[in-house]
């Protein structure tokens, strides 16, 4: 037997491998995504005040602190006592602000620097081509959009947080600091940066660039790394539209069927078991009542707007629509439509931004409340990659006693796993010389799940990745390392 | 303050946490001391955008801490736009940010590189003994030699 060993597998963030055991035919036997960082934050974080979780976890990862730190903050609110409804509405308009920032930049960053060297170069394109460099060079006009876009959600975190990264904006029960007037009309009037009217148009105009594509590449999105799946995510409380910041947990199995209904976030650990493999320090989270083999989910762009009823902003939900046609209102577990699915994320997220901008409330100085003190919070938020969850228990002396975060990733884990086996079946097995470009295809069906490893362990440190190739005794034959 | 003709920018990247790694980042605190002209900028790592910004400038200054042996524990080199691009989402070098800033914006900025090298990098808040010494020649040459022209 034969080993392919990928590592690092290249354009997500951080460190992971992919092993491909081949019999002596080439014939795929078996494949695994391996997460090899050490998990560390759950631990180190017992001790601390909880009124320190949100600015230490956010150093889990640099491309989407946001989440982390609103995810933390929304479970030290339950430990002050408050609820999410409760907080000031200038204070939940604002940190939605700043969430939404967050998802747009981010989404930007995959989408322009990570996904579409694949798609616009083909996927056994020269590997020198495929990177973003290439991309702003052959298409200046997609890459100056792409820049600006992710330098908007940028700048609203700034503005809101301090810094683009790392910085701090929730207090316990609230936000510490109101938008200024001179603030606000930076992202409207178009002076200095183009405005939230220019995000929109241009989240509009790269969606028909992507249906275009779609439509010339149809039988291979429609094909490559399609597999059934449950599908997870948040969903709106009163209608069970697209949520980001605060809903109900729903789950729908890969032919619609409901798994799990609408049920209140604090209520997760009733429904959810996390299993462990030897090979990956990343765990496997699944519903108890389906079982592990069963009850994984995808989360992110494709659960979500595979899950949601509807989605508020008139934009966004023409689309949504116009996606769902595609598959005839069923439920798309394809793959590659993620990027489709974030795309419209985007629009959606821009279309609220100048919704909040427009608000009264975010200038205002109502910014904190105060209720009666608990020993245990749970927050559970739409990171950029999925449902992000994170959950403290206090002691009297107002220490972090335990900790768990189940992050969007990890969620992810066995589907990503999915992936990887369908590429190596479908595109590696059987086949006599294992191309580059077919190991690429490894990481694209990766890469379509815009993977945080750093974030889903918690790691510390460098994080390179790398392709393995072993025969059956475990021998290495290829192996592919990039750090 | 001296009212230049130019706009210039210093951007420092590094981490503070990170022993010898937070050269950059102590650089630009020293700079903000200075009362000079320049805007600066902290970075944990460039990104793609960092083009868009440099764009704006005439002048820029990359400054990074340097795993590197240098003669005199730091070197001052012009940045030549690379046509190399390192793989990683997590940094680009400051040669590619300048390339991309030639290609996107045409625009060709004055850039320079600001190496000052240093021995560790754990966990850790505070300069090493050794980088301490390299930060202060660093400083002192670089007072001399381009921050006369701004203060």
């Amino acid at each position: 037997m034969k080993k392919i060993v990928i590592d690092p597998v290249t354009r997500v963030e951080g460190h992971g491998k992919v092993t491909i055991h081949l019999d002596e035919n080439n014939n795929v036997k078996e494949s695994f995504f391996h997460i090899v960082e050490f998990r560390g934050f759950e631990r180190f974080i017992q001790g601390h005040p909880y009124w320190e979780a949100p600015v230490l976890v956010q150093r889990l990862c640099g491309i989407c602190p946001v989440s982390h730190h609103l995810a933390a903050a929304k479970a030290i609110d339950q430990i002050v006592g408050i609820e999410p409804k409760d907080l000031s509405l200038p204070a939940q308009k604002i940190r939605k602000l700043l969430h939404f920032g967050q998802i747009f930049q981010s989404h930007a960053l995959h989408f322009f620097y990570l996904a579409s060297p694949d798609l616009l170069f083909g996927v056994d394109a020269d590997p020198a081509k495929r990177n973003v460099a290439e991309v702003a060079i052959a298409h200046p006009e997609l890459a100056k959009k792409g820049i600006l876009m992710r330098k908007f959600g940028q700048e609203i975190i700034k503005t809101i947080a301090g810094k683009r990264i790392h910085g701090i904006s929730a207090v316990p029960g609230g936000v510490h600091k109101k938008i200024t007037l001179k603030e606000r009309d930076y992202f409207l009037n178009s002076k200095e940066i183009p405005s939230v009217d220019a995000m929109i148009n241009w989240s509009v105009e790269i969606i028909d660039f992507l249906k275009g594509y779609h439509n010339i590449n149809k039988k291979w999105l429609d094909e490559f790394a399609e597999y059934p799946s449950g599908h997870l995510g948040l969903v709106n409380k009163d209608n069970g539209f697209l949520e980001l910041y605060d809903g109900n947990l729903r789950a729908l199995d890969a032919n619609g069927k409901v798994t799990l209904n609408d049920i209140p976030s604090d209520d997760y650990i009733q429904y959810f078991n996390e299993g462990v493999e030897k090979w990956s320090y990343l765990k496997f989270p699944y519903l108890k009542d389906l079982g592990r083999e069963k009850g994984w989910n995808r989360v992110g762009p494709l659960a979500r707007i595979n899950i949601c009823n509807g989605i508020e902003t008139p934009l966004a939900e023409q689309e949504r629509l116009i996606f769902k046609l595609s598959t005839h209102g069923k439920i798309n577990n394809k793959t590659m439509y993620s990027h489709w699915a974030r795309l419209i994320e985007m629009l959606y997220c821009a279309e609220m931004m100048k919704k909040l901008l427009n608000d009264e409330d975010i200038l205002s100085n109502d910014l904190v409340r105060k209720g009666e003190r608990r020993s245990e919070g749970i927050g559970i938020i739409e990171a950029p990659r999925g449902t992000l969850i994170h959950h403290y228990e206090v002691d009297d002396r107002d220490r972090i006693t335990r900790c768990n975060l189940i992050v969007s990733t990890t969620h992810n884990n066995e589907p990503m796993n999915q992936a990887v086996k369908w590429v190596a079946n479908n595109v590696i097995s059987g086949e006599p010389k294992i191309t580059e470009g077919m190991l690429n295809q490894v990481e694209v069906a990766i890469r379509a799940y815009d993977p945080c490893l750093s974030c889903a362990t918690h790691a510390l440190g460098q994080m390179p990745l790398n392709i393995r190739l072993e025969d059956c005794e475990g021998n290495l034959i290829d192996e592919k390392i990039r750090s | 303050m001296k009212k230049l003709d130019h706009k210039a920018i210093v951007i420092g990247i590094g981490n503070i946490g990170r022993q010898d790694d937070g050269i950059a980042w102590l650089f630009l605190d020293y700079l903000k001391e200075q009362n000079i002209n320049i805007d600066l900028e902290y970075r944990y790592q460039l990104q793609i955008e960092d083009a868009e910004l440099i764009s704006n400038y005439a002048k820029v200054f990359f400054i990074d801490a340097t795993k590197e042996t240098t003669e005199h524990g730091f070197y001052l080199k012009p940045c030549l736009p690379s046509i190399t691009y390192n793989f990683s989402s997590h940094a680009v070098e400051p040669e590619t940010i300048l390339r991309l800033c030639n290609k996107l914006y045409n625009r060709n900025p004055e850039t320079s590189i600001l190496g000052i090298q240093g021995y560790h990098w754990d966990l850790k808040i505070g300069l090493s003994k050794k980088g301490t010494i390299n930060f202060n020649k660093a400083k002192k040459y670089f007072n001399d030699k381009v921050l006369i022209n701004y203060l």
